[in-house]
């Protein structure tokens, strides 16, 4: 399956990882992976603690390069390119382990990752002149409409770490969003909630892609979570891509039970 | 009072002064970089201010003008910023320690062109420089209106854009680039404005000192600054201006208790000639009982519910 030549950069694929590996000394942790996300898909990525899922996150992202392989986006090279420049171009991510601009308010936490949208210089907004006093309510709005969308609405004043675990990955995901991004990466946005919280997770998930009409990568560790929300599924195994398919033939793949799905196969 | 003031001047003008310095510091901190160049940015000014004032302009006999001390300020201001943008831009690369360790790097390789050129001085550096007031008080008329802009611009700074972008690169640099902050030209800008701030700083200290050398803007200023920083708090521009208010009266200030009669010989001594020492412990007991020194965004935020609370 590593070998398996790239895939033809369809106009439909919004993400194509071509052959990426990326190596930290002598440990290769992601070995010549290869998948195409297509514009609107809901992508689920699976393996295994260290098979690589958060070192490819960080590829894309630009906060790691990788040693070998590209990486195109909207047929655009991105490879290479620092995180802020991947930022600007409409991905957005979460992080394994929240991190959040802790000390902030959560509505500064989602006002921030605006920058990108918004146009305001440094003389503009110290004076106060009119068009960076329009943005800057224009931001304000914008930030509380999505910490509504995430139902942290009435919470908008407390600082970012005094919000229970669930609430700061929710936190996250609104500061996510206010990137408007066309591809949104969350790296274990169920971790630490309990069923009815990751119920609830499902549906954000679902509503805000069909809403803001996103396209989804994917990490998680909760299967049935997965299973029932992914379109397709890829599944790493020491940094190595050993299947790619719809969720129930995912599933049943003998590689993917043996590798990670064994006792609940 | 009158006798008050006029003791006091020079500590009157020294400590807004101070304050305006201390917000330099503030400024790279804002986006989490602890750099303490801006002693070097101060002495760079100083001496625009010192030649232009002694060698360049001529001006009739009497005050020298103040509109010439606000030219060698905003000359001060732009050759600091350009010095800035040139520095900053490899020295931010560094992180942390080693950042604060280039810029100490910085002001003493400042201090040593200066000390060996011909137009700065040399060591004896450029005395005589004019005044533009017939008082040393009346530096206010140019220190305070610089202290004031410089904290309006700082509080409405962190209410933007860019202001937000620095305190993302604070609280994490790597969350904040992914959300699309560009750390580098954010961590330049905050570093030139700080040098120019610096700069502009220096160009009137040198009037006020009457004379300019390479014992202006020091490695001893750097640790003032961090002092002032460290005691008044890090977390909002009231801290430092705070802390520069403070620790720069303070020496006067035990001064002043040391002559009150009635306390005994050796804790007069004490207060006069131990300030240093009492400084470091303040220091020292001030880092343990809070750390986040005395002013924190906390403390302004239960300050201004107060106050809102007490208007309705």
């Amino acid at each position: 399956m590593s070998a398996a030549p790239a895939p033809a950069p369809g106009a439909a694929d919004l993400l194509a990882v071509d052959a990426v590996t990326c190596r930290f000394g002598g440990v290769v942790a992601v070995n010549e992976v290869s998948f195409a996300v297509a514009r609107g898909e809901l992508f689920g990525l699976i393996g295994p603690n260290g098979a690589g899922k958060t070192t490819l996150f960080n590829l894309i992202t630009g906060l790691t390069a990788p040693t070998a392989g590209r990486l195109r986006y909207r047929g655009d090279d991105i490879t290479g390119l620092p995180p802020h420049r991947v930022a600007e171009r409409g991905i957005a991510r979460t992080f394994q382990n929240v991190r959040l601009f802790g000390e902030l308010s959560a509505l500064d936490n989602v006002m921030i990752a605006r920058h990108v949208r918004t146009h305001s210089g440094l003389v503009g907004g110290v004076l106060g002149m009119g068009s960076a006093r329009r943005e800057e309510r224009e931001t304000r709005d914008q930030a509380t409409a999505l910490l509504a969308l995430v139902g942290l609405g009435d919470r908008f004043d407390e600082s970012a770490r005094n919000f229970p675990y669930g609430d700061q990955r929710r936190l996250e995901i609104a500061r996510a969003l206010a990137l408007e991004p066309e591809l949104l990466l969350l790296d274990e946005p169920a971790a630490g909630m309990n069923p009815a919280e990751k119920r609830a997770l499902s549906d954000l998930i679902r509503s805000v892609r069909a809403r803001l009409s996103l396209t989804i990568l994917l990490i998680e560790h909760h299967v049935p979570l997965v299973m029932d929300l992914c379109d397709r599924i890829a599944v790493l195994n020491f940094g190595q891509l050993i299947a790619l398919g719809a969720p129930a033939a995912v599933q049943k793949d003998p590689a993917v039970i043996e590798a990670y799905l064994g006792d609940e196969a | 009072m009158a006798t008050f003031i006029a003791t006091y001047d020079f500590l009157f003008v020294s400590m807004v002064l101070a304050a305006v310095l201390a917000l330099t510091l503030y400024l790279p901190l804002m986006a989490g970089q602890l750099s303490v160049a801006s002693p070097g940015f101060y002495a760079l000014g100083g001496y625009i201010a010192a030649i232009l004032s002694t060698k360049v302009f001529h001006p009739a006999p009497g005050l020298y003008p103040v509109r010439l001390v606000l030219v060698e300020m905003a000359l001060g201001a732009l050759v600091s910023g350009v010095l800035g943008l040139v520095v900053g831009i490899p020295a931010l690369r560094l992180r942390g320690i080693f950042l604060a360790l280039a810029t100490i790097a910085f002001v003493q390789i400042l201090g040593v062109v200066a000390l060996n050129l011909d137009v700065t001085g040399g060591a004896i550096g450029i005395f005589g420089i004019p005044q533009p007031f017939s008082n040393q008080l009346q530096y206010l008329w140019i220190a305070l209106p610089l202290l004031a802009l410089s904290m309006l611009f700082v509080a409405r700074l962190e209410r933007t854009r860019t202001g937000r972008a620095l305190i993302a690169l604070r609280e994490d640099e790597l969350a904040a680039a992914a959300m699309g902050v560009n750390p580098t030209y954010h961590k330049v800008l905050a570093f030139t404005l700080s040098a120019m701030l610096a700069g502009a700083v220096g160009a009137v200290s040198a009037h006020f000192i009457n004379t300019w050398n390479s014992r202006q803007g020091t490695f001893d200023t750097s640790v003032n600054l961090m002092a002032f920083v460290l005691v008044g708090g890090s977390r909002t521009f009231v801290g430092p201006v705070i802390g520069a208010l403070i620790l720069t009266a303070l020496p006067e200030a035990l001064r002043g208790v040391a002559d009150v009669g009635g306390i005994p010989p050796w804790l007069a001594q004490f207060l006069r000639d131990g300030r240093l020492i009492i400084f470091g412990v303040l220091i020292a007991v001030g880092t343990v009982f809070f750390p986040h020194g005395l002013i924190t965004p906390a403390l302004l935020r239960r300050l201004g519910g107060r106050r809102r609370a007490s208007a309705r």
